[in-house]
């Protein structure tokens, strides 16, 4: 595999934090910076090295990572950005080792004495520039990985180099942004109470509309049994508003008893991002407002960060959920004992179980306009494994439904590359070079729908069908139930 | 007796078998003293331990991650580290249990010298790769050909050695046996073994000390290693801690204008 040694992705650096959401957000070092110009502190050096000390001693996965990879070069040609740009910064191995150098160099006996030899490097500005840089161009899918053989998993070691990032005052824009929104107005788009309300109120009629019938959505409602948390792109319309009139319409359907929230109206995380303490405070949000409005358990919308969040961290982070009660289905009276502890379930779990029990009334010809294809997002993919159930749920209420190719499907998906904090203006020329080879696969298909359960992934890939052209829809999976969702 | 075959022959082969085992014990020891703070599996993931168990000898055993994506490197890394079993099988019954030949018969020990000869090719390709694929060779330190001319050489000098009958298999056996029981007998003083010998020493040394020690660490992957029932079963975080956020309360003083416009106390029924 060819590498062009004259680092090509270096020119794309996501725009910095303003000083204003640095002391919103109590970060370190709230200044006027640019990604240019990083007017790091002082004694950023001692600075980086503690923080850096205390992640490979919290994190016993960094530690290993880094002690044993033997750079055998299997995961160099699976990541998105790397085959797009072939920078070769951007192969999974060396991204690590621009971390990796660092590490040994300070806290290993071989580094200490060997140096370069064993490919330890000193910290320096030009090291914090390519830290900020590529550690900045992995979206944390997981790819990598999947064809590791040791699992190591990039994104793990992103998490914490970014956290040493931010100890040194570098974050960007792109997260910060949407955090500061989240943790002040509820949610990263900044929508505000009677925003929101708004937009619920438009749904009802455009869903009048279409189907005649009369639906109302409860808002912040005291003792609803089950707390519907979306992200919040759902409330704000594009290619994520036909699956929040999907969800509210089936909800409608089989008369659940649920209400959102406006203080919780969030259930992306984009602290995930940043580092964990952001990632933590998003969540506790979510598990206060469920406590507030005492339901008795809680079901995500379609997203794919959020779920990373809800399934590996969620519990560990903010639990026990004492206050919940395990999920059960009040349509079909299924037990989702793999969420017994969580006490949060997914909606594409929800939905498979009624179809399953043919509680749902669907008439997939209502989608006989669509050739359907699905995208795995890396979360539900390679974090939850939740790999079936969209697919369930697909064939049941369309027609035409197509896989894509295997080596870009299911847990060897190709992300959207807007993750991880990329979903900026500022990467654009970086994310379709990397998602080119899933364009491609999705174009061999010749279906002119694309169906994820990400939020991310509709903003990214409607922009990229724009760009490339491509007469393609993007929507939710519960998008097309709403669809086919038979009112008599 | 010549002073450096008195040391490479009765004291460095304590200190690099004991730097091996103390070492690795050290680095296992170093590995867990971390905690986990999360589970996190790369899904799909097994949620019964004898899944785990399953997915972990199934690793091991056939190298599947290297399979799914490269299969040239799957092919040279699986081979090499067969051939490298087999030889520190035959190594390990050599001295221990030479007697052991006569019961699964001498053509096996004629047949481990065809698997050196896979091991040096192997060594080879894995060389060969690292220098001339531009991406492989991008990310290759000094330390990384170095473990492998290291491999290479000493397996040569075995494959060698015993290739042309330059060595007494048994008198090594009976050496390497006398140092087993601290009561060792004189080295034999032949300078194809006593190279190999020295070589070998070395590279027990490096091993704890290096990328090597994956031999033992990929057992402690956390992405591989842990089920995948986060929300079935809560996992702690010993080092866990409590954070503020915006209460409801202080939201609803920051809102209270449009909450009441979607209800009586921002509620919507």
């Amino acid at each position: 595999m060819k590498v062009d040694l004259t680092q090509p992705a270096r020119k794309y650096k996501l725009y910095a934090t303003w000083k204003r959401d640095m002391e919103t957000l109590n970060l370190p070092f709230p200044r006027e910076w640019s990604h240019t110009q990083f007017n790091l502190p002082p004694d950023w050096r001692e600075i980086a090295l503690k923080k850096m000390n205390e992640v490979v001693n919290k994190f016993r996965s960094v530690k290993l990572f880094l002690d044993i990879c033997v750079k055998c070069g299997a995961c160099t040609d699976k990541c998105p950005f790397f085959l797009g740009t072939l920078d070769p910064n951007n192969m999974p191995v060396a991204r690590q080792d621009l971390f990796r150098s660092v590490y040994k160099r300070y806290f290993t006996l071989t580094g200490k004495i060997f140096r370069g030899l064993v490919g330890a490097e000193e910290l320096t500005e030009e090291t914090v520039e390519l830290w900020y840089t590529y550690f900045y161009q992995c979206s944390q899918c997981r790819r990598c990985s999947v064809f590791c053989p040791y699992g190591i998993d990039t994104a793990e070691i992103m998490i914490a180099a970014r956290e040493v990032l931010t100890a040194i005052g570098l974050s960007p824009r792109s997260l910060t942004e949407a955090i500061a929104k989240c943790e002040t107005v509820g949610n990263h788009m900044g929508i505000p109470p009677a925003a929101l309300l708004s937009a619920i109120q438009f749904a009802e009629e455009e869903i009048k509309e279409e189907t005649g019938i009369d639906v109302k959505v409860p808002i912040n409602k005291k003792g609803a049994e089950i707390l519907y948390v979306p992200p919040s792109a759902d409330f704000f319309g594009g290619p994520h508003w036909g699956t929040l009139k999907g969800a509210i319409k089936m909800f409608h359907q089989i008369g659940l008893d649920y209400t959102i929230s406006t203080y919780a109206s969030e259930g992306g995380n984009f602290g995930t991002w940043l580092g964990y303490e952001h990632m933590k405070k998003i969540n506790k949000k979510l598990v206060e407002e469920a406590k507030r409005l005492g339901v008795k358990w809680i079901l995500g919308g379609e997203c794919g960060h959020m779920w990373r969040v809800i399934h590996a961290f969620m519990d560990t982070m903010n639990g026990p959920l004492d206050f919940l009660e395990e999920p059960i289905s009040p349509v079909t009276g299924t037990k989702f004992e793999h969420a017994a502890s969580t006490k949060m379930v997914h909606i594409c779990e929800f939905t498979a179980d009624l179809i399953k029990h043919g509680k749902l009334k669907l008439n997939p010809d209502a989608n006989n306009q669509y050739i359907v294809t699905y995208h795995d997002s890396c979360n539900p993919a390679r974090v939850l494994g939740l790999i079936e159930e969209p697919r369930y749920i697909l064939r049941n209420v369309c027609r035409n439904y197509v896989e894509l190719d295997p080596n870009v499907n299911r847990e060897k998906t190709i992300c959207c590359c807007a993750g991880g904090g990329l979903l900026a203006d500022e990467t654009i020329e970086l994310r379709l070079k990397a998602v080119k080879p899933k364009i491609e696969a999705i174009k061999r298909t010749g279906a002119n729908f694309l169906a994820c359960i990400c939020a991310i992934d509709k903003a990214a890939f409607t922009e990229y069908f724009d760009h490339y052209k491509m007469p393609i829809t993007v929507g939710g999976v519960h998008e097309l139930v709403g669809n086919a969702l038979v009112f008599d | 007796m010549d002073p450096l075959i008195f040391i490479i022959g009765y004291i460095t082969p304590y200190i690099a078998f004991f730097t091996l085992i103390i070492g690795l014990i050290y680095r296992v020891l170093r590995w867990l003293s971390v905690p986990v703070p999360f589970r996190l599996p790369v899904a799909p993931a097994p949620i019964t331990y004898s899944g785990v168990l399953k997915r972990m000898s199934l690793d091991l055993l056939t190298f599947r991650s290297l399979l799914k994506g490269n299969k040239k490197l799957w092919l040279g890394g699986y081979v090499f580290h067969v051939a490298l079993a087999i030889t520190l099988i035959s190594h390990i019954i050599n001295v221990y249990f030479h007697d052991l030949w006569s019961v699964i018969g001498y053509g096996w020990y004629e047949a481990v010298l065809y698997s050196g000869i896979f091991f040096l090719a192997t060594l080879a390709f894995l060389l060969v790769r690292r220098l001339v694929l531009p991406n492989v060779s991008y990310i290759s330190k000094t330390s990384d050909y170095v473990i492998l001319i290291l491999l290479i050489t000493i397996v040569f000098l075995g494959v060698y050695m015993r290739s042309f009958g330059l060595v007494d298999v048994a008198s090594v056996g009976s050496y390497m046996y006398s140092l087993l029981t601290f009561n060792p007998i004189p080295p034999p003083e032949n300078i194809w073994f006593i190279t190999h010998y020295v070589l070998a020493q070395i590279l027990f040394i490096y091993i704890p000390f290096s990328k090597v020690s994956h031999l033992i660490g990929w057992i402690l992957s956390t992405t591989r290693n842990m089920r995948n029932i986060t929300r079935w079963r809560r996992h702690v975080n010993p080092w866990n801690y409590p954070v503020e956020v915006i209460t409801w309360e202080e939201y609803y003083k920051k809102f209270k204008e449009e909450l009441e416009t979607i209800g009586p106390g921002g509620e919507r029924r």
